[in-house]
C-alpha cells in the first residue's frame, strides 16, 4: 500500500470551527506542521483566518497577525524585512490566503511581491470562489459553476494565475492537492528551503460551496487531479515546468457529476469542459518537456 | 522581556472549544470478515496472516495459520481455494494468490522447524480418533492444543489417509504430508497403526474406554460404475491403483488405459497413468466447462496429453483379441439445481468406439456405514450427525468423508476443527475463542483502492511438461521469497486495520489519537465528517450514529 508520510509536531490543534470534513482545515495542518514552530503566518480575511482565530481562541501555535484582504502579500514583506532587521532570518512568513484575497483583491500586493521577490511562502487556498462570505464568484471560479452571483453558472473561465506568477520570474511556484498529503508536505518543505517569493495553490473542494458530500473534499481532490482538472506540477524561475503526475486515468463527467455547482451542465457543457481541459493538458505537458 | 498582553492577541488554545457537539454520527473502528475468510472452510483468518506477511512477519503469519489449519504446507499446495474465487481484488484487476501464500508460509515453517507446544497442562479427558486422515488430524491437533489426551487409531500402516494413499506425489510430495503429520503427533498424539475398528462391538467398546469418540474413516470405497464385470482383470479400481501407485509398486497394465469420470480423483489417476508412461483417454459425462475437477488440474492434464472425451457415455465393452472395444455414445448433460442431481440425454447416432487395454472407474467414493449400522444412524450414504457434529450415540462425534459430501480435503480439516471444538464443549474444555467480528463481511465498495496500485499477480511456476512426465515430482513450483512478499502486499486486507495512519493523517480535526495498536476517536473534537471513514483502504472504520452500537 502506498503509505503517507508527513511530520505532524501538533503545530495546529482541535476546537478550529473549520466545517466537518474541510480540506482547508486538513491542509492546513499539513503546511503548519511542515513548516514547524520558527514560522510567522500573515493571514487575509478568508476561511482560514476564521479556523485560525475567533477571538480570543487560537488554533495554530505559531504567530498569526491577520491583515487586510488587499495587503497580505505586503504585510508579509513587512514582516519578513522586520525580522531580518531582528537578525531573525532562518523564520519562515508564509501568507495563508484564499483565491479572492490572492486571485482578486490581493493580486496587486502579491505582483508587487512578487516583482521585489521579496522573501515570502504565499499560499493559497483555491476554493474556487467567495466561500465563507456565502459563495460568490471570484476570478478563480472555473466556467459553468453555480455560484451565489452566478445563479446559470459563470460566464467565463478560470483565471490562470500559476502562469501571472510565472511571468515574475519568480524561483517556485507549486500546485498541491488535499489527496496528496506527502507531496503537499514535500513541497512545502521545498519551497521553505527557496530564497524569494514562494506561491503554493491548494485545490480546496468547498462542501457547501461546491455542493459534495461532508466525506468527499479529499476524494473530490483526487478526482481533480485524476482527470486533469487540476494539474500537479512544479514551475521553477518562472520557465521551468515538472509535472508531478504525467497521466490522468478518468474523463471530467465523474469529477462534474458530484458537485452540485455543476448541476445544471448540459452534455455540450461537459465535452466542452473536457475539450478545454485536454487543451490546457496537452499544453502543460508541452511545457514540462521543454 | 516583560510585556502585557494586547487586548487584540488571542490568549487561548481553540482546545477549550469542543466541537465534538457538531457531530451526529461517529467514526466506530471495526473488525469485519474478509470475504476469503466467510469462503474458507476452516475459518482461516486470511487477511489477518497476510498482514502479519507483509510486514515481514512470518512467524506470527503462521502462528495465525495454523490457529485454524494444522497443514498449510499441505493445503498450499492442494487445496481447492475458494477463498480467491470471493476475493475482492478481483474486481480491480486479479485475487491474490492466497494459496500460494499458504504455501510459502507452510514451507518456510518447515524449513526453520517451527513446532506446535505439548499442551502445558494433561486434562482427565481422553477421546479416540478412529482414521488418521486430514479430518482425524485436524480434530486430534486442536483436542491436543485443549489439553485433551487422544488416541489415534489407524487402520493403514500409516498415517495421512487421502493425503497419502489419494493424493499423487507430483501434486503433493510425500516428505511434505510426513512432516506436517509429525509435527501434529509430536504434540503427544498415541498413534496405534493398522488398528481396525470394523464392527459396532469394536467401538462401543471404544466407546466406554473413553471420554469421547470420533469417527473419521473417509469414503474409501469407490462407486461401482453400473454394468461393468469389476471381476475381470482388466477393470482396475482407482483407489487401488492410486495407492499401489503411491506405495511405489503400481500395477500393471496395458499401455493403452480410458479412464472413466470427471472429478478431482479421475484426475490424479489419468496424471498418475501418463507419468507411468500409458496412453490415456478421459471419459466423463460432463463437457469440458463443467467437470467438477479444478480448472487447472484439466488445463495441466491437456498439457501433459491426456485426451479427454467429455460429455460422452460408455454403453458397453467387447473384447477384441488383445484390446477392449468401448462402445460409447455423445450425450446432452444437464447440470441440475443440486450438485450430484444431473440429467443425461444420449444424442441418437452419435455412437462412437475408444480402443484401449484396461479401464479405470473413477466417479467417486463412498463411506462404509454398514459396519456400525446399530450404533450409528446413517441415511444410506453418510453417519448422521446433529449441528454438533454428534452422531445418534451420545458422545460418539463423526466428521470428514464419512458424515457429510463435502469432499474437499481442507473441508474435511475443518469439519475436524469444527467437531474438535464441539468435543472440547462436551467435555467441558471451552475452547479459548479467535478475536469477535462485529460486523457484515466487507464489500469491495469499501475499499478504497487508490491506496492499492495496479499489480499483476505473482504466478507460480510449473515444471515443464517432459520434466513433469519423466517421475512424480511437484509440478507447482514455490513463489521466490521477493515474490510471495509482493503478492502478500497486494491483500486489499479487507476489514482488519493494517495500521496505515490514514484515518489520523486525514483527520482536519486531530480528532483522532494514535494508540499502540490502533486508534482512538477524541470525542470533543470529532466532528463526524467521516473522512477517516471514506480514506480508509481496508474498510475498518465506520460511521455510526451517536448512541448506536455495533451489532
Amino acid at each position: 500500500m502506498d503509505m503517507i508520510d508527513y511530520p505532524d509536531g501538533e503545530q495546529f490543534s482541535p476546537g478550529h470551527v473549520a466545517c466537518a470534513g474541510c480540506a482547508e482545515a486538513l491542509s492546513l495542518r499539513v503546511i503548519l506542521n511542515t513548516l514547524g514552530a520558527d514560522a510567522i503566518a500573515v493571514v487575509p480575511p478568508s476561511c482560514t483566518a476564521v479556523i485560525c482565530g475567533g477571538y480570543p481562541l487560537s488554533s495554530v501555535s505559531i504567530p498569526v497577525q491577520h491583515t487586510t484582504l488587499e495587503s497580505a502579500a505586503a504585510s508579509a514583506s513587512g514582516v519578513k524585512r522586520s525580522l531580518n532587521a531582528l537578525g531573525k532570518t532562518n523564520t519562515t512568513v508564509v501568507c495563508l490566503a484564499g483565491d479572492g484575497g490572492t486571485y482578486d483583491i490581493g493580486l496587486q500586493a502579491l505582483s508587487s511581491a512578487a516583482e521585489r521577490n521579496e522573501d515570502i511562502l504565499y499560499v493559497c487556498f483555491d476554493n474556487e470562489g467567495y466561500m465563507n462570505t456565502g459563495g460568490q464568484k471570484s476570478s478563480s471560479t472555473p466556467l459553468n459553476a453555480i455560484t451565489g452571483s452566478t445563479p446559470a453558472g459563470k460566464l467565463s473561465r478560470k483565471k490562470n494565475l500559476v502562469e501571472i506568477l510565472a511571468a515574475h520570474r519568480i524561483p517556485y511556484i507549486a500546485t498541491c492537492s488535499p489527496a496528496h498529503l506527502s507531496d503537499m508536505s514535500a513541497k512545502i518543505k521545498k519551497a521553505a528551503s527557496i530564497r524569494g517569493t514562494k506561491v503554493i495553490m491548494v485545490i480546496i473542494p468547498c462542501l457547501p460551496g461546491w455542493g459534495v458530500a461532508d466525506d468527499a473534499a479529499v476524494k473530490t481532490a483526487r478526482m481533480a487531479v485524476d482527470s486533469g482538472v487540476f494539474p500537479l506540477y512544479e514551475v521553477e524561475d518562472g520557465v521551468d515546468y515538472t509535472m508531478t503526475i504525467d497521466t490522468r486515468n478518468q474523463s471530467v463527467n465523474a469529477y462534474l457529476k458530484q458537485q452540485k455547482r455543476y448541476r445544471n451542465l448540459s452534455d455540450k457543457n461537459i465535452s466542452d469542459i473536457q475539450a478545454d481541459v485536454d487543451k490546457e493538458w496537452e499544453y502543460l505537458l508541452g511545457r514540462a518537456r521543454k | 522581556m516583560d510585556r502585557q498582553p494586547s487586548p487584540l492577541w488571542t490568549n487561548s488554545s481553540s482546545l477549550l472549544r469542543k466541537t465534538g457537539t457538531w457531530r451526529s454520527a461517529k467514526p466506530e473502528y471495526i473488525l469485519s470478515p474478509s470475504p476469503c475468510l466467510g469462503a474458507c472452510p476452516v475459518n482461516g483468518r486470511i487477511a489477518e496472516w497476510i498482514g502479519l506477511l507483509m510486514e515481514g512477519d512470518v512467524k506470527g503469519a503462521w502462528l495465525t495459520l495454523v490457529d485454524n489449519n494444522p497443514f498449510p504446507a499441505i493445503a498450499g499446495r492442494i487445496c481447492h481455494h475458494p477463498c480467491e474465487t470471493v476475493c475482492n481484488r478481483q474486481q480491480m484487476d486479479e485475487a491474490v494468490g492466497i494459496c500460494s501464500l499458504e504455501r510459502h508460509v507452510g514451507d518456510v515453517a518447515m524449513r526453520e522447524g517451527w513446532s506446535f507446544p505439548v499442551p502445558e497442562k494433561e486434562g482427565e479427558k481422553s477421546v479416540a480418533v478412529i482414521g488418521g486422515g486430514p479430518a482425524g488430524l485436524s480434530a486430534a491437533y486442536q483436542l491436543r492444543r485443549l489439553g485433551i489426551k487422544v488416541n489415534l487409531l489407524e487402520q493403514q500402516p500409516q498415517l495421512g489417509g487421502l493425503l497419502r494413499y489419494g493424493i499423487p506425489a507430483y501434486r503433493l510430495d510425500k516428505k511434505i504430508v510426513d512432516y506436517e503429520i509429525r509435527r501434529i503427533i509430536d504434540m503427544g498424539v498415541d498413534v496405534e497403526l493398522s488398528a481396525e475398528v470394523d464392527d459396532q462391538h469394536a467401538l462401543q467398546k471404544l466407546h466406554d474406554e473413553f471420554d469421547a469418540v470420533y469417527i473419521a474413516t473417509g469414503a474409501s470405497q469407490s462407486k461401482a460404475l453400473p454394468g461393468l464385470d469389476y471381476s475381470q482383470s482388466w477393470v482396475i479400481d482407482s483407489a487401488e491403483f492410486l495407492s499401489a501407485t503411491n506405495a511405489g509398486e503400481p500395477c500393471s497394465l496395458g499401455s493403452d488405459l480410458v479412464v472413466i469420470g470427471g472429478g478431482s480423483a479421475a484426475i490424479d489417476v489419468a496424471r498418475t497413468a501418463r507419468r507411468l508412461g500409458k496412453s490415456v483417454k478421459l471419459l466423463s459425462l460432463e463437457p469440458e466447462h463443467l467437470l467438477p475437477a479444478q480448472k487447472t488440474e484439466v488445463d495441466e492434464a491437456i498439457e501433459e496429453g491426456i485426451e479427454f472425451v467429455t460429455a460422452a457415455q460408455m454403453q458397453s465393452v467387447s473384447k477384441d483379441g488383445g484390446s477392449l472395444i468401448l462402445e460409447c455414445i455423445r450425450i446432452n448433460f444437464n447440470q441440475g439445481e443440486e450438485r450430484g442431481k444431473f440429467t443425461i440425454n444420449p444424442v441418437p447416432g452419435s455412437e462412437f468406439q475408444l480402443r484401449t487395454d484396461a479401464i479405470i472407474p473413477s466417479i467417486g467414493q463412498d463411506a462404509d456405514t454398514s459396519r456400525w449400522q446399530s450404533l450409528l444412524d446413517s441415511d444410506g450414504t453418510v453417519v448422521k450427525t446433529d449441528d454438533c457434529w454428534q452422531t445418534s450415540t451420545q458422545g460418539i462425534f463423526a466428521g470428514g468423508d464419512v458424515a457429510s459430501m463435502d469432499r474437499f480435503v481442507t473441508q474435511a480439516v475443518g469439519m475436524g476443527k469444527q467437531a474438535a471444538a464441539e468435543i472440547g464443549y462436551y467435555l467441558e474444555q471451552l475452547l479459548s475463542g479467535s478475536p469477535v467480528m462485529n460486523a457484515n463481511e466487507t464489500e469491495f465498495s469499501e475499499i478504497n483502492t487508490n491506496y492499492f496500485p495496479a499489480a499483476a499477480r505473482n504466478k507460480q511456476a510449473d515444471l515443464e511438461v517432459d520434466d513433469r512426465l519423466q517421475n512424480f515430482s511437484e509440478v507447482q513450483q514455490p513463489l521466490a521469497e521477493d515474490h510471495a512478499l509482493a503478492e502478500a502486499s497486494r491483500c486489499f486486507s479487507c476489514g482488519s486495520c493494517i495500521y496505515c495512519d490514514n484515518c489520523y493523517l486525514y483527520c482536519p480535526d486531530m480528532a483522532i489519537t494514535k494508540l499502540k495498536h490502533g486508534y482512538e476517536v477524541k470525542s470533543d473534537y470529532c466532528k463526524g465528517c467521516g473522512l477517516c471513514v471514506a480514506e480508509c483502504p481496508t474498510g475498518s472504520v465506520v460511521m455510526l450514529e451517536e448512541g448506536q452500537g455495533t451489532a
